[in-house]
């Protein structure tokens, strides 16, 4: 009896610090998150290897197979496809006031983190976000090109800006009411580098880069002021100016080893859009524009006489002429599941012969449950430089778990 | 000097003769704002005067399918109350306004956020989660407004969360919701006489919304026009579904607006039964303009359709 009620005792006696396992597992310089005994079990994180705080998880798979007839080079046409994105995604609450989320995507056969950042709410109707994220422009670049309506971005946010533009930074934005029926929001960014990784439409076969230290003045900016309002029981209005500015960077041509330093770029848009959804939410047209004018340096030229590569004679020109483009798109969904629509979009490219490209997107998607859609596409492009060209996609794409980037406006 | 005299005394006088007005001013209303006009309704019976209320859906919507306006947002970030239906009924568009309100006076578990479903016995709560079985809703089947027990229990969810922002007002809504349940228990005696053959009587539905009627009435859902919640019927199922009906003799599809009326049609031709199209929320017809209205239109039309004589397909 006696032995009993001393392993009794002794059991009574250690079971909390069972309970609260955090200090065994610490080493001296560590942080310290001290976890009462008491509260271990009420939290359910009684101990490091409790998953009921897990993130929310996600993955997303978007396929695309395609016809490409090219008008003058036929021996490039022909089928293909691809699985064009594997996205992992996992996003939580880290306390009332802050959440975080990543977001990794195949580019390729590599892995690459497109975002991973935290939201921090605490601050009324202000958000700062700090981490790497897409950059608050227009309506159409803050998206995962995956959520797109259309099968690519609209071609001349690709031309000017990227097809994906993602910067590590800071970013701070504010909304208001106006009235019962509108709100204003503003939001400004700091980054480190907004360079689009590579261009679609190269003027020459250079490399731009921003160096990695620099004046504060010389970071990467980006600004946003949006309003949009009810009209009407039914529809919706928004109106919408962005900028971005990369105010120093770099151009090398490392084939001829010439170079150029203190160029800048700063592309300034204006954007339109108009909703409208039936009485039952299931019917809606969209309609929507954005105007885009690109300044600064933009293009570059390599003059090369006698045509040979690295023989000394060569020379590098950058362009600094404001080129123009815009796109205008209308979608029409009849029901949650099915909808149509078309898109344009024109730019002018900063290269020296004032080359024009433009495409226009054709497309029926058919959501075949909430989580999975197919899309078929027909686009046709028109380019200057190139090749003109008539694809036929399909595209599938399905997600899996809690998806979800945020409210873009 | 004397011009400090003079002006100290109109401020004197000023203050003596407009203060009682600014006390006689009647106290600034509680904006409450109601995801459908349903709690709206029930939020103004108990509440009474001293609320004002404005709701996010107008009474048609696929409650799945609504879309945030910058007028839900404005309304979110002012009001005082906010009330739900829950069970993620909602999921669609409460979720993102709220995050972008910033209104800590309703966030989830402030006292400003009122949740109707707490404390409600859910039916159809999936055994297993899994996309496989279509748009489940984890915590259970979440149209509970269309229960006609519901009205007492949203009542009394709401009258608590009205007290939470404004105990001056309890007794007012005390004896705003006594009137209330007396006149839901009127209502309900009228419903249970209009129910009392509906017991076994076969139905089908295009989505589930009226489980909870359904249960209640003793009807029996032979089936639905969905595959599954949320996924819409492919021509295999329908003519499985087409067999069933005739095997099974059933003569009604229960509907709503925002339902895909052209293949409840289809599926109407085929087996000949009578389409019955009900609100899902009251507000979308001049004939139900409170939840009371809307439960009448819901017993009104069934019943009638279940004592019509069957159509020939």
């Amino acid at each position: 009896m006696q032995r009993f009620l001393s392993v009794s005792l002794f059991l009574s006696l250690s079971a909390p610090l069972v309970a609260a396992q955090g200090p065994a597992f610490q080493t001296p310089g560590t942080p310290v998150f001290p976890m009462k005994p008491a509260e271990s079990g009420d939290s359910g994180q009684a101990d490091r290897f409790a998953s009921v705080f897990n993130p929310a998880f996600s993955f997303l798979v978007d396929t695309v197979a395609d016809y490409v007839d090219f008008d003058q080079n036929s021996d490039d046409s022909g089928f293909n496809a691809e699985m064009r994105t594997l996205e992992m995604a996992a996003q939580a609450w880290m306390d009332p006031d802050a959440w975080a989320y990543f977001v990794g995507a195949t580019e390729g056969e590599e892995v690459a983190i497109e975002e991973a950042a935290i939201h921090y709410t605490g601050l009324g109707n202000s958000t700062i976000r700090a981490g790497r994220f897409f950059i608050d422009f227009g309506k159409q670049m803050q998206i995962h090109t995956h959520e797109l309506r259309t099968l690519e971005r609209p071609l001349v946010l690709r031309a000017y800006l990227g097809e994906e533009v993602k910067g590590d930074g800071v970013q701070w934005d504010h909304w208001m009411p106006v009235g019962d029926e509108a709100a204003v929001r503003w939001s400004l960014g700091v980054f480190a580098s907004l360079l689009p990784e590579e261009s679609e439409f190269p003027t020459a076969e250079v490399v731009t880069e921003v160096a990695e230290r620099k004046d504060a003045g010389d970071m990467n900016f980006t600004a946003r002021l949006t309003g949009f309002t009810d009209v009407g029981e039914s529809g919706m209005f928004q109106l919408g100016a962005s900028a971005r500015a990369i105010p120093d960077y770099d151009v090398l041509d490392e084939v001829n080893t010439l170079g150029e330093s203190g160029l800048d770029s700063t592309v300034f848009g204006v954007d339109v859009t108009y909703g409208w959804s039936g009485e039952t939410g299931e019917e809606r047209l969209t309609l929507g524009a954005e105007a885009l004018i690109s300044t600064g340096d933009n293009g570059f030229s390599i003059d090369d006489p006698d045509t040979t590569p690295g023989t000394g004679d060569e020379t590098l020109t950058v362009l600094d002429d404001s080129v123009f483009g815009y796109y205008a798109f209308a979608d029409y969904a009849w029901s949650r599941y099915q909808s149509a629509g078309a898109q344009f979009s024109s730019a002018e490219l900063p290269d020296a012969g004032n080359s024009d490209v433009s495409e226009i997107e054709l497309y029926y998607t058919r959501w075949l449950s909430e989580f999975h859609r197919l899309r078929f596409v027909v686009a046709s492009t028109e380019d200057d430089t190139s090749d003109d060209a008539l694809r036929f996609a399909v595209q599938y794409t399905g997600i899996v778990g809690a998806h979800g980037h945020g409210i873009n406006w | 000097m004397k011009n400090f005299t003079r002006r100290a005394a109109l401020a004197v006088l000023s203050c003596v003769t407009f203060l009682p007005l600014a006390a006689a001013r009647p106290p600034e209303r509680l904006k409450v704002l109601a995801t459908i006009p349903d709690l709206a309704d029930l939020v103004r019976e108990v509440g009474g005067e001293r609320v004002e209320v404005d709701t996010i859906t107008r009474g048609k919507e696929n409650l799945h399918a609504v879309m945030a306006r910058p007028s839900h947002l404005v309304a979110m970030s002012r009001a005082d109350l906010f009330v739900e239906v829950g069970l993620s009924l909602e999921i669609a568009f409460v979720p993102g306004l709220l995050e972008g309100a910033r209104n800590e006076k309703i966030r989830p578990g402030a006292p400003g956020f009122v949740n109707v479903s707490e404390g409600w016995t859910a039916i159809d709560v999936p055994l297993e989660l899994s996309r496989k079985a279509g748009d489940v809703h984890p915590q259970g089947n979440p149209h509970l407004n269309l229960d006609p027990r519901a009205g007492r229990h949203m009542a009394q969810r709401i009258f608590e969360g009205l007290v939470r922002v404004d105990p001056a007002g309890k007794d007012v809504f005390q004896a705003n919701l006594e009137a209330y349940l007396g006149e839901l228990a009127t209502a309900e005696a009228r419903w249970q006489e209009m129910s009392a053959d509906w017991r076994g009587r076969k139905v089908v539905v295009y989505h589930q919304e009226f489980g909870y009627l359904a249960a209640h009435t003793g009807l029996e859902i032979l089936g639905s026009l969905e595959v599954k919640p949320g996924i819409p019927p492919t021509p295999n199922h329908v003519a499985g579904l087409i067999q069933k009906m005739k095997a099974e003799g059933c003569t009604t599809i229960l509907t709503a607006s925002w339902s895909r009326n052209k293949d409840v049609e289809r599926l109407a031709e085929a087996t000949g039964a009578r389409v019955v199209e009900l609100p899902n929320q009251c507000g979308g017809s001049t004939e139900c303009t409170t939840w009371i209205g809307m439960m009448d239109l819901v017993h009104r039309r069934i019943d009638e359709a279940l004592t019509a004589p069957r159509k020939v397909p």
